[in-house]
């Protein structure tokens, strides 16, 4: 492990009270992995990269890097951020206005009393790996954000950190290059395998980039698993309505018993679980409840077996190749991502519910 | 006649009436200087321009007029310079260092430069006879630098605060130590603003008058102000032209710092002063 | 837990403090509190120092001396401050109005702020001069006198060329203050009142007033403190005179620390002291304090 926090907690006091960023946080990253931090603004994971920096001290907990204890407030141990040979690409680049880009570039080796001739060569290194290397003269105002960001990026890498740190990369980006970008970064990743804490709050960005992904919500660490682990089975709503090119539908589902099998009661619907599905649902050991349903996965179909709701079409959004279809019905208003072709406003339909690979949840955990 | 028309009127009449307003005396002073004769305005007078006084303030040993000046641009510099070199680490401190305490410093800071100079005077004056410093630069040195700090203090606060956190912080993940960080990137971000600050401190020591009238005796320390203000005459009558003349190239230097830096220099006040 | 930082952090920033707080303290605070101290003695040349508590406050409450200085002080405060506010803000009006000549007009008038009080001191002592000074001069060339004034020479007439002079000084000053007042106006509100049809003399008390304020009582605040200590003008332009009719507050102190009486001038100055003290305590209520750094 390159990275482990154990039981991290960060609370920020402030003139309107104690502000509790980060809540018992268990993370450990691979070495060489692109581990993403994924979650809502005010989640936390911006603190979280913080504390792997150094830049913030952990208010409990024990953060080690490489083995090595680089945080633990009960047994007095802080090692500052230029110990731990940790770099950081910041949202804003934080690129220093008064050197130029080979400055800029130069600055953590020069720090570091390297001799200039080395020093020279591992710019142009540096550089070249990230596409600057005719930029070397110019001043960061004169450079686009997207070259200001190469040159965040160049000089980040340049001395060979152990971990590598990322915050929202992507976000000030225009849309045009944010997918080139995803692309190199990833291809760079690889290249320079060094461990990189990736925090975003595109979902997206994580499912393509990450190699595995921890779900964050205020201060907690929700579910941490691979893009596609965190995509098939989601553990909670939350993620279920995160993760995804649309949010998870949630329908509301009665469990009943009968015939000596579980049923699922949804709307008018009652539909008989297969044993696999009824063991899950036994596990819940509830009454009630949610049914997680990707938009994806319903299928509008005009001759639909059980399970099936019918309901009638409320809007109808084009997005190119597919459409985003919301649907109302008893079990209330369903959105249905289709590739096919979409009914109108006003039309009824009937939609296929693929409970076999649908995720079900406790109630109280929806909201 | 428009609004708009009245307004460019009456701003037009106003500057060139607030123009007058300042630079009038300025304008006498310099005319004075040059004139043959002060009674330039009466009755019947004829100007006549000379640069004799001129000459003679520069020319004249007993009245160590260049001393004086060379004192006091060596006195303001120093305690400019100085007063920089202190005032930056410690709005460093206050601006980037979650440091408890740091209002009631700054508080105390900012009360000191209500203080009146007269009642520090006199004390300074025993603890200057004491240290036999009397009339040496170290006598006016220290307690200007004192004295310019809680301006410098609040205007290189007041820059400090405004260059982004992530610069310090980049510069700590590159290596740099909190001192490091000062040094190589936020004096170096900030520097116009620094550069402003020495010139305002270097501005109110040089134009200070009391501790320098106490604390000097002569030639050794004497700074202009004071020169200028008991500038007599060897025989009854007190010599405007020259000492109109001394006044002028005595302001030579602030004037131009003025002219040159006028745009930091009003920043600087302005930041200073105003803390809204 | 409070600290974001480890403990060096804390340490090294207190070590970047230490340097300015060795200074003051050494410079400003020591000789307060050793001036205080001087103020609670009999302290005259040739004498030998003696503790009596209270006895210089007493005796200066029957110095017609003091009380002479302490009328003249409060008199010249309560004329120039006004003054210098309403002047600076016409002032500072002028030089917010956006034209090319803005950065010349403001190099120009920081020109009187910028020259030293002593020396303004002389060109005004010319100016008042009886013979030669341009008072006079434009005061009988416009008719005003038959004969020359003696500006100096009377209580009253010293006491306006010194307000003169001290207008023409520190204006400027307030000016800068209140131009950075005018520059925080948004344009919108101004807009505003032109759209609600108010003509200039109404945008100017209802808007530019009112948002001032602040600003104003913060000017007014710093140039009443200015004004209790003024020293340079008064020793350079009257000598204190005639008859110590001008003779200002700090002046008076310093002439008996010239004349060797330690213990009574720390008094006078301590007296000046809380006098500055206090309204430096409005003044820092008023800029609401440490908001800008924070």
């Amino acid at each position: 492990m390159m990275l482990t926090f154990h039981g991290i907690s960060k609370t920020f006091v402030s003139e309107r009270g104690e502000v509790p960023a980060v809540r018992g946080v268990d993370l450990a990253v691979r070495e060489g992995e692109l581990f993403v931090l994924l979650g809502p603004s005010g989640c936390g994971k911006s603190t979280v990269l913080s504390l792997a920096a150094g830049l913030l001290s952990p208010s409990s907990g024990e953060i080690r890097l490489d083995g090595e204890l680089v945080a633990a407030p009960r047994k007095k141990v802080f090692v500052s951020p230029r110990e731990r040979n940790v770099a950081m690409v910041f949202q804003s680049y934080a690129l220093y206005p008064h050197l130029d880009v080979f400055g800029n570039i130069a600055f953590p080796l020069r720090v570091a009393k390297g001799k200039e001739e080395s020093i020279t060569a591992e710019v142009a290194r540096a550089a070249s790996m990230l596409g600057i290397g005719d930029l070397l003269r110019a001043r960061p105002g004169e450079l686009s954000g997207g070259q200001r960001q190469r040159v965040a990026i160049a000089r980040a890498i340049v001395r060979k950190p152990r971990l590598f740190l990322l915050d929202e990369p992507l976000s000030n980006l225009d849309a045009a290059l944010r997918a080139a970008t995803r692309a190199e970064l990833k291809r760079l990743q690889r290249e320079l395998s060094v461990t990189t804490l990736y925090v975003t709050h595109d979902q997206t960005e994580a499912m393509t980039l990450g190699d595995r992904v921890a779900l964050m919500r205020e201060g907690r660490v929700l579910q941490v698993g691979t893009p596609r682990e965190l995509y098939e089975t989601p553990r909670t709503p939350f993620a279920g309505s995160f993760i995804g090119p649309a949010p998870m539908n949630l329908l509301d589902a009665g469990v009943f018993e009968e015939e000596g099998r579980l049923h699922l009661r949804i709307g008018e619907e009652r539909v008989a679980l297969s044993p696999r599905k009824a063991g899950e649902v036994r596990q819940l050991a509830t009454g009630r409840v949610l049914l997680g349903l990707r938009p994806e996965q319903v299928r509008i179909s005009g001759d639909p077996g059980p399970p099936a709701l019918r309901g009638i079409v409320v809007s109808a959004e084009y997005l190119g190749r597919e459409r985003l279809v919301s649907v109302e019905t008893a079990g209330g208003i369903l959105t249905v991502l289709t590739d096919g072709e979409a009914p109108n406003e006003g039309d009824v339909v009937a939609l296929a519910l693929p409970i076999e690979t649908a995720s079900v949840f406790r109630p109280e955990e929806g909201e | 006649m428009s609004e708009e028309r009245r307004i460019r009127i009456l701003y037009t009449v106003g500057a060139a009436a607030m123009s007058a307003f300042c630079l009038l005396p300025v304008a006498y002073m310099v005319l004075v200087a040059a004139s043959r004769r002060p009674d330039v305005f009466q009755a019947g007078a004829e100007v006549r321009l000379t640069a004799g006084h001129f000459l003679e303030v520069l020319g004249t040993e007993s009245l160590h007029f260049p001393e004086y000046v060379v004192n006091g641009i060596a006195v303001s510099g120093l305690s400019a310079i100085l007063a920089v070199a202190l005032a930056a680490p410690a709005a460093y401190a206050v601006t980037r260092l979650e440091l408890p305490g740091r209002m009631s410093f700054l508080f105390l800071v900012l009360a000191v430069s209500m203080f009146p100079p007269v009642s520090l005077v006199s004390y300074l004056f025993r603890m200057m006879s004491a240290l036999g410093w009397i009339n040496t630069y170290a006598a006016l040195v220290l307690p200007y630098t004192a004295w310019v700090l809680p301006l410098s203090l609040w205007i290189l606060a007041s820059h400090f605060s405004r260059i982004p956190r992530d610069l310090d912080r980049a510069a700590l993940l590159d290596g740099c130590g909190r001192l490091a960080a000062l040094r190589k990137v936020m004096v170096p971000v900030a520097a116009p603003g620094i550069l402003s600050t020495a010139i305002l401190a270097f501005i109110f020591a040089f134009n200070e008058f009391l501790f320098a009238l106490l604390l000097t005796t002569g030639r050794n320390a004497r700074t202009i102000p004071v020169g200028i203000a008991l500038f007599e005459g060897l025989h009854g009558e007190i010599p405007w032209g020259m000492i109109m003349a001394a006044a002028t190239l005595a302001v030579v230097p602030v004037v131009l710092l003025v002219l040159v830096f006028q745009r930091g220099i009003v920043a600087g006040l302005t930041r200073g002063a105003v803390r809204e | 837990m409070r600290k974001d930082h480890d403990l060096r952090d804390l340490l090294k920033g207190y070590a970047f403090l230490a340097p300015v707080c060795a200074l003051l303290l050494a410079f400003v605070f020591l000789p307060v509190a050793g001036t205080l101290l001087d103020s609670l003695h009999r302290d005259v040349s040739f004498l030998p120092r003696r503790f009596i508590g209270l006895g210089n406050y007493r005796s200066m409450g029957s110095d017609p001396g003091f009380w002479q200085s302490l009328r003249f002080t409060g008199l010249f405060t309560l004329v120039s401050v006004p003054l210098e506010l309403a002047l600076g803000l016409a002032f500072a009006l002028l030089l917010e109005h956006p034209t090319s000549a803005r950065g010349f007009l403001r190099a120009g008038v920081l020109l009187p702020w910028a020259i030293p009080a002593a020396v303004s001191g002389r060109i005004f002592e010319l100016i008042y001069n009886v013979q030669y000074g341009l008072a006079n001069a434009i005061v009988t060339g416009i008719g005003l006198s038959e004969g020359p004034v003696h500006w100096l020479g009377t209580s009253a007439g010293a006491f306006l060329a010194l307000v003169a002079a001290d207008a023409w000084k520190t204006t400027p000053f307030v000016a800068i203050l209140l131009l950075a007042g005018l520059s925080a106006i948004p344009e919108d509100l101004y807009r505003q009142a032109e759209v609600d049809r108010a003509g200039p003399l109404e945008r100017f008390f209802r808007v530019t007033l009112p948002l001032l304020r602040p600003v104003l009582v913060v000017a007014l605040l710093f140039r009443t403190i200015d004004s209790l200590r003024v020293f340079d003008l008064v020793f350079v332009l009257t000598g204190g005179g005639p008859g110590g009719s001008t003779t200002s507050l700090s002046m008076y102190g310093y002439r008996f620390f010239v004349g060797g009486d330690f213990g009574y001038g720390s008094a006078v100055s301590v007296v000046l002291f809380l006098l500055a003290f206090l309204f430096s305590l409005l003044y820092l209520r008023a800029s609401r304090f440490g908001r800008e750094i924070e």
